[in-house]
């Protein structure tokens, strides 16, 4: 559906980590799963390597021990502006919307998997089975996500039912959304505020502050191009260089 | 007319349809007509349900207060309650695990009795349950042990009345029991609670041997506040010691990790109050008020030659750690887990909390502040369990027959407890044991009554957080769905019931009241009275509205004054023991380090699907028992990862898979508790080992606590191997690619595009 010029741009989404604050302590990929519908994780399918967490935390080990440090950097979809999945995709499952994310059309994808051969961050999931819940535990899904089936490639939302819900709350208050009134699930649980989300159309959002801080950088941007709406903020650390020579 | 197409056909036309695309791109069509909109209506475009969120309280670690989202009557998801003010609007990696709970498939769903010891189980009504219970606890009178986790608010309150009244005792269970941690407060601060940690507004932070990141006292209001603590707006950054003898999270998020040898935490922060006081860092007044309960010989042996030689923290750290505390403030310094699970625990974490009267950390901005009373009288607002030593006297009355009746609660002291006190024998020695469970588990599956208890969503009752913000404050819990259904809504998935209303029923409400919603009722009609605090209203009946909406109640005017108190017998004598001692048994050579698992704590959300799938964050393993050995002990125990070895101690061996961790300290050996059950459901049975059934039943000599972390193992090669099922990839250590990527770190007022220019002048290619 083609959408009108003046609608476009109304706004564009983002998020910033901020690596700093980080523990690595997983509430935000358990708050993804719960509000996205994600499959169980049984033991096989990581033995597989076939496991789904559309948000994950990357732990790097710097130096050696004792004085050795761990660093996490959750990774999830970087809604790029120039998304190498994006074109790469024969039936337009994956595209990219108005408001800078980067979409999955779950009823389009025919599972060629393009998308996420063409993905560098390795956040595209493809559904080699039937997802499967005990019928009790199917009474946890989320009616607003759908629940993929088999065949089908799925990928962090930005929890795009929550958006929705909002925007629609807002319109019918006559009301602009504020800042702050949309959370992706992980946004909501993560507990030492590490991630953050807004608009960053909006110059007042704290988002937008935040990526334009001096401590913000953008993955794989330099060499790749892809111009990722998910700005990570660099950890702090005054001993990095006695850490990296032990 | 429909038309089908086979997969492949679409994949043609879709691609020739791309192929069109391009060519009118070329002929300058206007950009925005290619800004494709889905039009499909998938669940995400609608959004048709209709919500409500229901804020209650999950009598979690530290109190926190939830909203849980219920939509066509069914709990859907758990997100923080942003008015509370011990969470904020946020939640710990243990807080959806509920949903999994509520809707659990093997979830009791009957009532059941055996007609003997051993017989099968039957269902029965719950008329004839409490029927049985009320004549059980009749005829036992004051030989009736009531046993549960250990419990705060008004739930605690009934099950402490029911036990009085019965003549018998209430008693909790903790299996990394924390006495020490509450009697080393009483002892420094005088306190019967746990003090306020102001950790958003420090500047230095010594932690000592709890993972308060993780899964220690109140993970998600120290999470909170530690965010606060790095990057706060309008504050300098803060730097966080952190000393332990493993690498936990919090470890990982410290500035300096401080790998200390297991059992010396105490001595550790005696050296650094040796420095701090040698070097005159601090004003004179507070080193007087300090060695009025540290004797000067205590403190002069600690010189930090000695002081590194015990610890195995070099000289340099210590010093560096005591010049920050002293020079940097405010400073702060706590402690607790396995730095109090010694048998010298009570002694470790008084030193460690005595530091903070040398830094003159009490009652100030950044500091220690000291929480208030329960607001309720008589209702527990902490939540200690029973020192392991007064089990080893409840578990031998069990055994010789002087219990008639025992009443188990979300305690599996079959699971939990040392081999050394057989509570399964004990068990089989009580008349009548009743159990009340969501999923059987090792213990409850001994009782001879068992009956299905609701979980924390479909229950009434109230949370006194732990720590507390300093002023008093109340999480409300109320039930936000009905009974579980089956989702053809013809059957209820467990005909449950909680666990305080029975005893109510059975009491005849003289445990408290008739329901324990009359008891929620009934306290907050006592907040009601004190005409203050977070919910104001004009009639109790909207307060008590209130109260329901906000998820609890607060009063921030009512700050506890908090002053430094005068210190004594911190230590008691100059002989007291700073530093584990025991001789290790011969060919016992590594120290065990067992510690609570982020996903599954102690082992109680071992039944839960998504507790199961939760990657450890150091080691990203998953499903499995794992055990994380140094490379220079893997390559002496000639084992890879993966590998099985066998971990043996004076009270037994399990099994474990090798995980090399670069992190791992030469002489320990770290294992997560949690898994090894043999009951618990589906997703827990026979999955990995208990590494609790080989702790030795060493005790703190002062408090008699479980020393939890002073057992010592032999470790050998099992033969065989079996790949540890993580979510990273192959054994090789993740490292960075270049310096830089992917996380990229700044030195202080540094620029992310400064940094990449110095690491591409250090000669390296960045992108």
């Amino acid at each position: 559906m083609v959408q009108p010029a003046q609608q476009i741009a109304a706004h564009h989404w983002g998020m910033t980590v901020d690596v700093d604050r980080c523990t690595g302590c997983q509430a935000c990929v358990v708050a993804c799963q719960a509000e996205n519908n994600l499959p169980i994780n049984l033991e096989e399918h990581f033995h597989q390597k076939r496991a789904f967490e559309w948000i994950r935390v990357e732990r790097y080990w710097e130096g050696e021990f004792p004085n050795i440090k761990a660093r996490f950097i959750p990774i999830l979809c970087q809604h790029c502006e120039n998304a190498p999945c994006e074109p790469v995709c024969p039936v337009y499952a994956t595209y990219h919307n108005d408001q800078g994310m980067n979409v999955q059309v779950y009823n389009r994808c025919v599972g060629t998997r393009y998308c996420a051969n063409g993905c560098p961050y390795q956040v595209r999931f493809f559904n080699y089975w039937e997802p499967v819940w005990p019928e009790a535990l199917r009474n946890q899904l989320n009616p607003d996500v759908t629940v993929r089936s088999r065949g089908v490639m799925e990928k962090c939302s930005f929890c795009v039912q929550r958006i929705r819900r909002a925007r629609i709350e807002a319109k019918r208050d006559g009301r602009a959304v504020a800042d702050g009134e949309i959370q992706p699930a992980c946004v909501q649980a993560c507990p030492t505020n590490t991630l953050v989300f807004g608009d960053l159309n909006d110059p007042n959002s704290k988002v937008s502050k935040l990526r334009n801080g001096r401590r913000a950088y953008r993955l794989l941007n330099d060499a790749l191009r892809t111009e990722p709406n998910v700005y990570y903020l660099a950890r702090v650390d005054n001993d990095e260089a006695e850490v990296a020579h032990g | 007319m429909t038309k089908r197409f086979t997969r492949r056909q679409f994949v043609t036309i879709a691609g020739a349809s791309t192929t069109g695309a391009v060519v009118f791109a070329a002929c300058n069509i206007p950009e925005e007509e290619f800004v494709v909109q889905s039009p499909s209506s998938l669940p995400e475009d609608l959004v048709r349900s209709a919500d409500t969120w229901y804020a209650t309280t999950l009598a979690s670690e530290g109190g926190d207060s939830v909203l849980v989202r219920v939509n066509e009557g069914r709990a859907k998801k758990v997100a923080g309650n942003p008015d509370f003010p011990i969470n904020r609007g946020k939640q710990n990696v243990r807080a959806e695990y509920i949903l999994q709970s509520m809707y659990h498939p093997d979830r009791i769903a009957t009532p059941m009795a055996r007609r003997t010891r051993g017989a099968p189980l039957r269902p029965i009504s719950w008329d004839a349950a409490e029927a049985q219970l009320k004549a059980w606890v009749a005829e036992s009178g004051d030989r009736t042990t009531i046993v549960t986790n250990p419990m705060r608010g008004h739930a605690a309150w009934v099950v402490g009345n029911f036990a009085r009244n019965a003549g018998g005792k209430h008693m909790a269970f903790d299996p990394l029991d924390q006495t020490n941690l509450y009697a080393a407060i009483k002892r420094v601060f005088g306190q019967d609670r746990l003090p306020e940690f102001d950790i958003e507004n420090a500047h230095t932070i010594l932690s000592i041997g709890a993972d308060w990141l993780g899964t220690w006292v109140s993970p998600t209001r120290f999470s909170v506040k530690y965010g606060e603590f790095r990057q706060g707006e309008g504050r300098t950054r803060g730097t966080l010691f952190h000393a332990e003898s493993r690498m936990s999270i919090t470890a990982a998020a410290a500035d300096r990790w401080l790998p200390v040898r297991p059992g010396t935490e105490g001595e550790l922060a005696l050296g650094i109050a040796h420095e701090i006081i040698e070097k005159k860092l601090v004003p004179q007044a507070r080193i007087a008020a300090f060695e009025a309960g540290v004797p000067k010989a205590v403190l002069d042996a600690r010189t930090l030659a000695n002081v590194a030689r015990t610890t195995g923290v070099s000289a340099d750290r210590i010093h560096e750690v005591a010049e920050a505390l002293a020079k940097h403030g405010p400073s702060l310094v706590f402690g607790g887990g396995s730095a109090g699970a010694h048998t010298n625990g009570t002694n470790n974490l008084s030193a460690i909390y005595a530091l903070n009267i040398l830094l003159g950390s009490v009652g100030v901005k950044g500091g220690v502040w000291f929480n208030p009373p329960s607001p309720f009288a008589g209702v527990p607002a902490a939540s200690s369990g029973a020192p392991f030593i007064e089990w080893e006297r409840e578990l031998a009355r069990w055994r010789a027959g002087s219990v008639g009746t025992v009443i188990i609660r979300d305690a599996n002291l079959v699971y939990g407890l040392p081999r050394s006190t057989d509570p399964a024998g004990a068990l089989a020695n009580v008349e009548h044991v009743v159990a009340f469970a969501t999923v059987l588990d090792e213990t409850t599956e001994l009782a001879d009554l068992i009956l299905p208890e609701n979980t924390a969503l479909e229950d009434w009752g109230t949370d006194i957080p732990e720590p507390g913000p300093g002023y008093p404050a109340v999480a409300l819990q109320q039930p936000v769905v009905g009974p579980a259904y089956t989702r053809d809504g013809t059957a209820k998935l467990s005909d449950a019931r909680g666990f305080a209303d029975t005893l109510l029923k059975v009491s005849g409400g003289a445990a408290g009241g008739a329901t324990m919603r009359d008891v929620v009722n009934s306290a907050a009609g006592g907040l009601y009275g004190k005409g203050s605090g977070s919910v104001k209203a004009p009639s109790a009946s909207l307060f008590m509205q209130g109260l329901l909406a906000r998820g609890g109640w607060w009063d921030v005017s009512a700050r506890q004054s908090t002053s430094a108190p005068a210190l004594r017998a911190v230590v008691k004598d100059a002989a007291a023991d700073f530093s584990q001692t025991e001789p290790a048994v011969e060919g016992e050579t590594l120290h065990l380090l067992p510690f609570a698992s982020q996903s599954l704590g102690d082992g109680r959300h071992a039944a839960e699907p998504w507790a199961q799938a939760t990657p450890d964050p150091l080691t990203s393993a998953v499903w499995t028992t794992w055990a994380e050995v140094s490379r220079e002990t893997a390559k002496k125990l000639d084992v890879r990862q993966g590998d099985r070895i066998m971990v043996r101690s004076q009270l037994g061996e399990i099994e474990a898979l090798v995980y090399i961790h670069p992190a791992a300290a030469p002489d320990t050996i770290s294992i997560p508790v949690g898994q090894g059950h043999t009951r618990m459901g589906r997703y827990a049975q026979g999955r990995g080992s208990n590494v609790l059934a080989i702790l030795v039943d060493k005790k703190d000599a002062e408090t008699g606590a479980l020393a939890w972390a002073a057992t010592r193992v032999k470790v050998w090669k099992a033969g065989g191997a079996r790949k540890i099922p993580m979510f990273e990839g192959g054994a090789e250590e993740a490292r960075a690619v270049e310096p830089g990527f992917p996380i990229l770190t700044v030195r202080d007022g540094e620029s992310a595009e400064d940094a990449k220019h110095r690491f591409e002048a250090g000669h390296k290619v960045l992108h």
